[in-house]
């Protein structure tokens, strides 16, 4: 039996007719969208009975203002048959924070490492996957940078007092523990008097001296 | 009694397959030890960290700690046009600069349904350019992979022949690594003169040279005793995990993106594709050596049969007009204008495109939502895959052996970490 994009998604399509949501043909590339409470079970007939044995990538898109906020998408590849289609779930509820969706590493072992991707970039969580945290960013980080209401450069932060310092009370997006000591060019520390320092003082010309 | 567990697999060299649950949690083991190699180790060829569990000189786990170098570039290209993110794909891997080029420009040619346009000379250009790199980063990793061995000379040597392929990214783009050459539409500019004869003088030298590397390594008694059976990967294992390049062909599987899915014009060529059999740090070696004579024959035929026509495609949407034009036609003038202050919008859709970089498979996610920065841009690379499985290659064998197995996948962690 030849196996093509066009014929898996007929067969999805034919067999699963509950768990697909669209299909999508754009320049010769096969999109099958799911609802995420099937895409194990159409997973593993892909992977079991078409022979889908390669998850090429697996990310995400933001579309901030849509109702499912987030696209994830699975690029399949089937070596035997040299053929693939992409697959995607839609996730994020209104105010939903971390949407979930189940893993496929039990599939596909090579997704690990992509859902820690998207989950340190998205913050969309895979339920059973076997060690989700954080793989780029570091792991004390906050925030997940690849929102679309995730600042390009840095955040919003109020007007510094000090030479373009970051105020210690502000959180960076690294967590609480952000804490730096600021030291004058003498060696005088200025972390305790920070917190009453004048903003028309100029820097260095502290009442204490 | 937890510590002899480890059971032996003779028929498959030094290494040895280990249950999972011997090795976490076991507070019983005392001579096990938790070790970091890296992010400032030598042969860990960029800033990767392992975590390296031992016991005497046998790894019993290994975990590797990537995001040292990653700079957002997904992130970056959101807010920039089409053409300006070009260059960030230079930055990825920095091996590779035009092989990253040409896949982000293939996507963006598909996406905005330009692919029929271009023409044989801009094919034939970009497959000789691909290949060139394809060399080029075969020696950055022979000669890095070598010297982790501790054949020192090779370094040397390789890094002499990859000088003569910087000479000619040199003379076309006055750059030698991030070229940003070939763009989407065509390529930046003209061939200067004496390109052919740049080229050729290369490919004249480097079959002896290569068959110096031969003599120096593949029948070498102390290289072989480092890389047969060392770190075998099964060819499941590689599809698995999703590992490509030469990892994938190492293990036995023919899947190279030039013949299966060919871009670019790379049907037109003779060229075949190098399969291992045992997917050891041997095959590994072999698969990467042989490529490189394929890549020789390929750019010898494109040299040879290289059409004459324009550098770029003519639609002046996409690719700026000449500069004589903009001086006499108003048409042009605002060409350029919008060209330079806004960019081209693509219409809205998604691609997958894929190439057979040095690494491996390199794909182009790219999402438009019909206006002139991509929306979402996501990078498929061969590194961040290969590097994924590489505890199932080391996991049981000696200490040692971890760096002939990192030097066999061939990472680059600007493309790990992006």
């Amino acid at each position: 039996m030849v196996i093509t994009a066009v014929s898996t998604v007929e067969t999805v399509r034919e067999k699963f007719p509950d768990a697909v949501v669209e299909t999508v043909e754009f320049r010769n590339e096969q999109t099958i969208v799911l609802k995420p409470e099937h895409l194990v079970k159409v997973c593993t007939h892909l992977k079991g009975k078409l022979q889908y044995d390669m998850l090429e990538t697996v990310t995400a898109v933001d579309w901030l203002e849509r109702v499912p906020r987030f696209d994830v998408v699975y690029q399949l590849l089937s070596l035997p048959h040299r053929c693939f289609v992409r697959v995607k779930v839609r996730v994020g509820l209104r105010g939903e924070e971390h949407p979930a969706l189940p893993s496929v590493t039990g599939l596909w072992p090579g997704a690990n490492w992509y859902e820690r991707e998207v989950y340190d970039l998205f913050g969309i969580v895979f339920t059973d996957h076997p060690q989700l945290v954080r793989i780029l960013m570091p792991t004390d980080w906050t925030t997940h940078p690849l929102r679309k209401d995730y600042p390009l450069s840095g955040f919003d932060l109020p007007e510094p007092h000090w030479g373009g310092q970051i105020p210690y009370d502000t959180d960076p997006g690294v967590g609480g523990t952000y804490q730096q000591t600021l030291r004058t060019s003498e060696g005088r520390e200025l972390n305790e008097s920070r917190s009453q320092v004048n903003p028309q003082q100029e820097p260095g010309t502290s009442k204490r001296g | 009694m937890a510590r002899q567990e480890i059971k032996s697999a003779p028929e498959q060299g030094r290494t040895y397959t280990i249950e999972e649950n011997e090795l976490l949690d076991d507070g019983q083991r005392s001579d096990t030890m938790t070790i970091n190699m890296g992010p400032q180790h030598p042969s860990t060829h960029g800033v990767l960290r392992l975590i390296l569990t031992i016991e005497g000189e046998t790894v019993l786990k290994a975990v590797p700690d990537i995001g040292f170098l990653h700079t957002g570039i997904e992130k970056t290209a959101e807010a920039k046009s089409y053409h300006q993110a070009l260059v960030l794909t230079d930055r990825m891997d920095y091996l590779a600069p035009l092989s990253n080029n040409l896949a982000y420009s293939l996507a963006v040619e598909r996406l905005l349904g330009i692919d029929d346009e271009i023409n044989d000379k801009i094919k034939y250009v970009r497959v000789i350019l691909v290949e060139l790199q394809r060399i080029a980063s075969h020696l950055v990793w022979l000669g890095t992979s070598a010297l982790d061995l501790g054949a020192m000379s090779m370094f040397l040597y390789c890094f002499r022949e990859r000088e003569m392929i910087l000479d000619v990214f040199e003379l076309i783009s006055g750059v030698r690594m991030m070229t940003s050459y070939i763009c989407p539409g065509g390529l930046q500019a003209e061939l200067p003169p004496g390109f052919d004869a740049k080229v050729r003088e290369f490919t004249q030298i480097f079959p002896e040279r290569l068959q110096e590397y031969h003599d120096l390594l593949t029948n070498n008694q102390l290289f072989l005793e480092r890389t047969k059976g060392i770190c075998v990967l099964s060819r499941e294992d590689a599809i698995a995990y999703g590992a490509t390049g030469a990892v994938l062909r190492g293990s036995g599987e023919p899947w190279d993106i030039r013949k299966v899915y060919p871009y670019s014009g790379y049907e037109q060529f003779a060229f075949d594709i190098p399969v291992g059999s045992n997917g050891d740090v041997y095959d590994r070696y072999l698969v990467r050596m042989l490529e490189m004579e394929q890549s020789l024959r390929i750019i010898n035929q494109a040299l040879d049969g290289l059409p004459t026509g324009s550098y770029r495609v003519q639609n002046t949407k996409i690719v700026p007009p000449p500069k004589w034009q903009i001086t006499g036609s108003m048409e042009a003038l605002i060409h350029h204008f919008k060209l330079f202050t806004e960019g081209y919008r693509p219409p809205k859709g998604e691609v997958f495109v894929r190439t057979e970089s040095p690494k491996g498979e390199l794909a182009f996610y790219i999402v438009s939502d019909g206006s002139a920065k991509p929306y979402r841009m996501h990078v498929r690379g061969a590194c961040f895959a290969n590097l994924q499985v590489l505890p199932r290659m080391v996991e049981g064998t000696f200490l040692s052996d971890v760096i002939a197995g990192i030097g066999s996948i061939d990472i680059v962690l600007g493309e790990v970490d992006r």
